[in-house]
Formats: structure tokens, sequence, C-alpha cells
């Protein structure tokens, strides 16, 4: 019994890192731009779906294919597989900002929802255009086999997925605190007009809050692939759980995203040891019981509107 | 009239459609026709969700599961009528309706339409993964269709029954939009604060819009169920949900013909790319982000505009006229007395304490000021008074009553009206509507006689326009009566946003910084205005900083200074304080303040 629940809160805190990579991408353009990107699930798949296709071209076959047919990659393929989906994530990224959001943000009525999910519908079509809608085994860069310790079995790639998350939330927390970088970027959250008149290059910062925000998507994808199979369906519940994990947390303060996103991968997980159908609703139960009580999320601060 | 006359032409029109779809022998044509109904429904609904109340919902996928596996179970394990099954499954669908709205109570903007798509994804699941009640990808077999004489309808007739739904739910949600109720969402998209401040009820309100928007959208599941008579999980996804949303902000939100277009024109590229679904999909996706580049407001919204290019040439602007010397308005009358008691009022942001143990009384028919530097908390008590704000501590004691923690709405129907320092009126609205709002509290049709018309609704809405006009009469308004309010100039906006605030029949009226903006002659016109208002019996407390004014009109001054009421008394006393004149102008030595 406690292995069992030892190890599904050790695979709860991997599924967890993966949303909290994506909540820590909502967060960070919610609080530069004031405005969301809707598709972020799907980013999350091209993601995984970009570091497949380098792996693919490694191990010799074209883009296009649909299986490794059990050739692995290498370490070599997997490093350059993870840089290009950090890399063309965060060209994506900047992509929907100048075409998505900068000229709906000052629109009423929120035109920007609209046309962050129209670039994600786009971005799915063209992924399931080449490669079709069935989902994908990817090789791991550590291998598939389990790892047994103290009775426990552990997948490698999760252990991977858990340690690289939390040296990047670390390095992210890092930057946004102790650099000047960092505090350009909350000045721009705080006041973006006057953090302009500071010298602070606004637009500047609010791209590279998108690409930032679409480059954790993509790596959070690449780094599930391996465990959930990519497919091109996949991010949109990772996608709707990092946001659930925001919303716990808090949209406005990144540490309490990234709280939320371990908080709803343990509670997933231990829903699921009692009964699969049951993971969502208990997740949204959970963001509904804490919007209830506290609208603004468990470490999230309220923001006021002056009348 | 006009009424009989709309009604006349929709039943023409609906008529030649019926006619032309008895004439197509062709079913898959008949099946594109049917589908557009459907949507059409659908998107009507949707219309009064998005484009009246301002609320974007992304779950609708949801409520249209709701409506068809209502149905699909209510036949298919019942022996019930399938009229009335088609009948019982939009009531389970407005029911699911009010718990999308659940949510809006607490959370606004990107966040609920965060939670409208979670609930679609959840539906989704419930219906895939829940197999032994719904059945999953197998789906559920044997739905009844709706019959005529015991008799299955043929395509023709499922065509007709669409038109005949469609021809409905237009008429109603045109009654629906042209009332109170329609208003009162328009308000709410525009502003809540100030539509709360003028005595809507905002949350209630959204609850109508995701209900209206839940029935439809569950009749159109039904009907595509029963039609079927087969449903399946790969019916709801959230591709489905985001189509409903495009069918409305293609066509035009916010335009009664938008979802007609957006349904014709939809449905037809819809089947004209159905054998290429990754397209399908792509085009839907393009749409998406760049109609919206080109015709911000949708088809209709594009066509709207050319129109009004094209008849607007050469047309004269707003001129500025005098406020009418004399008007014989009537408000009604409340006696003499204490109206408004004021005890040991305290509010706290984080350190700063706009409010420290304010205690003050306001008398009826008087005007009372209230000054102080900037910073003093003058808005803030403001805002408190309204209920916009909650006290720290203290109590308000509005005639008679405590309104502490009492909602906005409520308050303002309790007889205080108000103005707000930045303006806040409902700026694409017409002047008339506008000002018809603030009647809104003092209306008495609901929403089932508005959706339906009533010649009692017909009646309310008659008065409050008459009222209303009068109103904009005695500001020297009512010429611009049909401009939208936020092309007038400047100084007009602020007689608008009065006579809004006097439509809703105020004992008490709150003015934050009335002459804010104005040239030193509208600020002696205005004055004017608020002597006249003070003798129709109305009480004014209004904050002002244009000295002069203020020491002309008002009885009664009130000095706060970093929220400490530093002094009270009639204009000349006031300004013979020694605190006032420190607080304004500093001293050298401190002062002991007389409180």
């Amino acid at each position: 019994m406690t292995i069992a629940l030892i190890q599904a809160l050790l695979s709860g805190l991997a599924v967890g890192s993966a949303y909290a990579l994506v909540s820590l991408g909502f967060s960070v353009t919610f609080t530069t731009t004031k405005t969301l990107n809707f598709s972020h699930g799907e980013f999350v798949s091209a993601g995984a779906f970009i570091g497949m296709s380098v792996l693919f071209l490694a191990v010799g076959k074209p883009l296009t294919s649909t299986s490794f047919g059990g050739v692995d990659p290498g370490a070599l393929a997997q490093l350059s597989g993870l840089a290009a989906a950090l890399a063309v994530m965060g060209l994506i990224g900047w992509l929907l900002f100048v075409l998505g959001v900068r000229p709906f943000a000052r629109r009423p009525g929120m035109a920007w929802v609209m046309s962050t999910l129209g670039f994600g519908v786009i971005l799915q079509s063209v992924g399931l255009a080449i490669w079709g809608p069935k989902p994908v085994v990817v090789p791991s860069p550590v291998g598939d086999d389990i790892l047994h310790f103290f009775g426990l079995g552990v997948r490698p790639q999760e252990l991977l997925m858990l340690s690289v998350s939390v040296v990047v939330m670390l390095v992210f927390d890092f930057v946004m605190q102790r650099t000047l970088i960092g505090n350009a970027l909350r000045a721009v959250a705080q006041n973006p007009s006057v953090a302009s008149l500071m010298g602070i290059p606004v637009t500047k910062m609010m791209i590279g809050a998108f690409m930032v925000s679409s480059a954790l998507a993509g790596l959070s994808g690449f780094m599930l692939a391996p465990i959930a199979q990519a497919s091109l369906f996949m991010g949109l519940a990772v996608g709707l759980k990092g946001f659930s994990a925001a919303m716990v947390g808090g949209l406005n303060n990144p540490r309490g995203c990234v709280i939320g996103g371990f908080l709803l991968g343990v509670l997933e997980s231990f829903v699921n040891l009692w009964s699969a159908q049951w993971r969502e609703v208990a997740i949204f139960g959970l963001v509904i019981l804490v919007l209830a009580f506290k609208p603004n999320g468990l470490f999230g601060t309220k923001m006021v509107e002056k009348v | 009239m006009k009424a009989l006359k709309h009604l006349f032409g929709v039943a023409v029109v609906s008529l030649a459609l019926c006619f032309v779809a008895g004439a197509l022998n062709n079913d898959y044509y008949l099946r594109i026709g049917f589908m557009m109904c459907v949507y059409y429904l659908c998107a009507a609904g949707m219309n009064v969700l998005v484009g009246f109340a301002g609320q974007k919902s992304l779950g609708q996928a949801g409520l249209f599961a709701a409506g068809a596996y209502s149905v699909a179970l209510l036949t298919s394990m019942t022996s019930i009528n399938p009229w009335l099954a088609l009948l019982l499954s939009a009531v389970v669908a407005g029911v699911c309706g009010v718990l999308i709205a659940l949510p809006s109570l607490r959370v606004k903007g990107p966040y609920l339409a965060m939670v409208t798509l979670a609930f679609g994804i959840v539906v989704e699941k419930i219906v895939t993964e829940w197999t032994d009640v719904f059945g999953g990808a197998q789906g559920i077999f044997g739905i009844r269709p709706l019959t005529w004489n015991d008799v299955p309808l043929t395509s023709q007739q499922w065509v007709w029954v669409g038109i005949a739904f469609a021809a409905v739910a237009h008429l109603l949600i045109r009654n629906l939009s042209m009332s109170r109720i329609g208003r009162a969402m328009l308000s709410l998209q525009a502003d809540e604060i100030a539509s709360a401040s003028v005595g809507v009820r905002v949350y209630r309100a959204k609850v109508m819009a995701f209900v209206v928007a839940a029935v439809t959208c569950g009749i159109a599941g039904a009907l595509v169920a029963q039609q079927n008579q087969y449903i399946n999980s790969d019916f709801i996804n959230f591709h489905l949900s985001i189509f409903i949303l495009l069918l409305v902000l293609f066509g035009g939100m916010g335009n009664i013909y938008g979802p007609l277009v957006g349904a014709v024109a939809l449905t037809l590229i819809d089947s004209a790319l159905s054998s290429w679904p990754s397209i399908q999909h792509f085009v839907y996706g393009a749409l998406l982000l760049f109609a919206l580049y080109v015709m911000p407001a949708g088809v209709t919204g594009a066509i709207v505009q050319i129109w009004h290019r094209a008849k607007s040439k050469g047309r004269a602007t707003n001129q500025s006229t005098a406020v009418s010397t004399e008007s014989n308005i009537t408000f009604p009358s409340c006696g003499t007395g204490e109206l408004l008691k004021v005890e040991d009022l305290c509010k706290a942001f984080g350190g700063v304490k706009t409010a420290q143990r304010v205690s003050f009384r306001l008398q009826r028919g008087h005007v009372h000021a209230l000054i102080g530097p900037n910073g003093a908390g003058k808005s803030t008590m403001i805002n408190m008074l309204t209920g916009i704000l909650r006290p720290d501590s203290g109590n308000i004691q509005f005639s008679g009553k405590s309104t502490v923690g009492l909602p906005v709405h409520v308050i303002c129907s309790l007889g205080m009206g108000r103005t707000f320092q930045n303006l806040r009126l409902f700026g694409e609205l017409s002047v008339l509507s506008n000002v018809m709002l603030g009647r809104h509290s003092r209306m008495r049709n609901g929403f089932l006689s508005s959706l339906f018309g009533l010649p009692s609704a017909h009646r309310q809405e008659h008065i409050a326009r008459d009222r209303a006009l009068s109103l904009l009469e005695m500001v020297g308004l009512a010429h611009l009566a049909h401009m939208p309010a936020g092309s007038l100039a400047y100084g007009l906006q602020r007689r608008v946003e009065l006579a809004r605030a006097l439509a809703t029949d105020p004992q008490l009226l709150l003015l934050d910084e009335p002459a804010a903006g104005l040239n030193p002659q509208e600020t002696d016109e205005l004055g004017d205005l608020l002597v006249k208002i003070a003798r129709k019996g109305i009480t004014i407390l209004m904050v002002e900083h244009h000295m002069d004014m203020v020491m002309r009109v008002s009885d009664h001054v009130i000095v706060l200074d970093y929220g400490v009421k530093i002094a009270e008394g009639t204009p000349q006393q006031v300004q013979d304080n020694p605190a006032v004149i420190a607080a304004y102008l500093g001293t050298d030595e401190p002062v002991a303040i007389a409180a």
C-alpha cells in the first residue's frame, strides 16, 4: 500500500512538473501582456513533434514517418532534438505574438482569445496533414527499462523530466528575482507605460515573454512524449491542466503556478489509484473549489480595478 | 406596428424557404439545409451570450451534448413522446447552462473562458469514457425521431421543423435583445461596475445569457440526435465548440442577423470541405485568426460599417447646447430630515488609511460637497456609500436602513444614483439607451415577458423611453438621443451620465467630480443644473475641486484630508477654518486638527 502511494507520488510529481512548466508559461505571458495563449496545449504537442522529427532525421528516416521501429536515436540526437524543440517553439511563440496577440491585445472583447485559438487550430491541422492523427511511440533518452529500487518501479524518463523541470524552474526563478532582465519583466508586468518611460523596451520584453512561454511548452511536450506517446491531441489536456494549475496557484505568481502544477499532478496520480475516470473531474472540482474561496488562487494577489 | 411588420417578414421568408425545401428532392441538399437551421439555433443563442452579454464560452459542445444525450436516453429507454423528450432535453440543457454560469460569479474574462473550455472537455470525457450510460464511441442507437401523426418525419419535414425552430428563436431573441434585459446584457459587456451602479443585477443577467445559449444549443443537439436516430461521442469535441463560436464571430456578434450569415456561410464551407477534414480545420483556424483582423465585427459588421459611411457623409456632428432653463419633470418626493448617516467609517488599503472613523450626516434636499486635497479619500467614500467598496468597519444608514454589505444594484434601487470620476458610460450604446438603462431597476418587465414581447413589456419600455427622453431634455441633449454616447464631446458625456443617474429616481445623487474637464462656462451651467435638481427634492453629495462652484451651490461642505474629516459646516465656516487652509495651502507650524 505504502509502496503504491510512494509510486503514485513520484509519477504524480513527474507529470506535475510538466503541468508546472505549462502553467509557468501561462503566467509569464499573462503577467507581461495580460494575455494568454489559448492554444498553449497545441504548443505542447508541437514541441513533442518537432523534437520527434529531429529524432527521425537522426535515425535516417523521413520526417513524416510514424514509427521508430525500435531504433534508438542516441544521446546526441536527443540533445539536438531538445534544442530544436526549444528554438522552433521560441520562434513560433514570436510568430504568435506578432500575428495573433499584438494586433488584438488592445481591442475590447478579448479578441486575442479567438486569435490565439485560431493559431493553435492552424498549428494542429498542419501537424495532422504531416503525421496524421495516430500517436507515435518515442524512445526515451535514458532508456525505457523500468528502474527498480526499494521495491519501487520508476521509469527513468519520469525522473529525468522531474529533474530537468526543477532545474529549469530554479533558473527561471533566479532570473526573475535576481537579474536585470527579470526586474525589467516584472516592471513591464506592473505597468508597461511606466516601464517604457524608464527605457525598458516593452515590446521586446513581451516578445521575449511569448518566446519563453512557448519554449517552456515545447520543453514539456518534448519530455512528455516518451512517457505518454507523442500525439497531436496530447496537448489539449496538458494545456488545460497547466491552466488549472495556474488558477489554483495564482496566475500572477510564478512560484504559485509551479506549486499548483505539482499539486495537480500528485492529486491526479492519487485519484488514478482509485479510479481513472474521475481524474479530470477531481482536478476541475479542485479548481472550482479554490476559485470559490480564493478567486485569485492560493498564492495570487488580488488585482484591484480603480473606480 | 413595426413588430407586426417584422413578424410578417419573418413568416414570409420562412414560408418561402419551406417551399424551396419542399421542391428539393436531393437528400444531400436537404441535409445541408437542416444543418444550417441547427447551426443557426446554436449561433442565435450564442450571440446573446457573446455578442450581447460579452461572455466568451468555449464549451458549447458540452451543452450540445446535454441536449443530444438527454433526448437519446429519454427516447431509447422510455416510451415518452419524442416531442416531449425534445422539450425536456431543452430543459436539461438550460440547467447545464446555469451550471456553466456558476463560475462567472467568481471569475471573469480569460479565466471564465478557460473554465467553460474545461466544462466542454469534461463533458466530452464523460460521454466518451462513461460507456455504461453514454455508450462512448459505440454510441446510442434507437433514438426515436420526431413524428407527425405517428409517422417519423421525412427529410423535407425535418428541414421544415428546423426552419420553424429557427424562425421562433429569431423572433424571441429579437424581442429579448430589444428589451430591458437585452439592454442590461449589453451594458454589462461594456462596463460591469457602471452596470451594477444603475441597478442591473449583473450576475443574474449573465446567468440568463448562459441559459439562453444553453437552451438553443441543447435543442440543436437534440434535433441532430433525433434526426440521425444515433449519437456517439465523436459528435462532441472541442472543434464543435470552436465552430459554434466561429459562427457568431464570423457572422458578426451583437448583430441580430450575424448568426444567420454565419450559419449559412460556414455550413456551406463546411460541406464543401467535408472530404478534407484537415483543410477544414485549417480554414477554421485561419478564419478565427484573420477574419477578426479584417472584419472585427464580422460580415454583418463590415456591411453595416460601409452602409453607415455612405450615409453619414456631410452630416453635422453634435453641437453643444445649453441646458434647458425650465423643465417640469418631477421625482418621487422624499420629505425632509436626515437622509444619510455615516458613522465611524474606516477603510485601509494595506498601510494607506483612506478613511479613519469618518462620520457625517446628509439632510434631505440639501446640496452637500465633499472636498479635500488629492488622496484625501473622497472617491473611496463615494465607493463605500454605493457599495462598490466594503468598509473595514463603521456603519452607513441610508433612510434608516443599513447598507453596509448590500450589493451595488440593491443600493441603487434603494435610491442612490451616482456618476463616476472618469466617466463610465456605455460608449457604444446610444445616449437614449444609456439613460434608459438608468430606468432598469424601476422597470417591471422580467425575462419571460420580454422574451415573448408581451404588451406589458411594451408598455414598460414605452414609459421608460418617455421618461428618459424628458430627462435628456432637461439636460439639453434630447436632439442627440440616438448618437452613440461615446461619440459625444466630453462635457456632453458628463451630462449623459448625470441624466443616467437621475433616471434611477435617486433620493441621493452622488457626483464624483462632475465638473472635471469642463470649461468655466460649462461649469457654471452645471452649477445651475445642480441647483435645479436640488430644488426638485433630490439630495446631492458631490466631490469637487472647483471651489467657486462648490461655494456657490452647496449648503454644507465636508472636508477630508488623509482619510480624516478635518472640518464641516457652511461654505463660509469651512473657508475660514484654519485646518482647511493648512490642508490646502500648507503652514509652517502644525495646526491642531479640529475633529
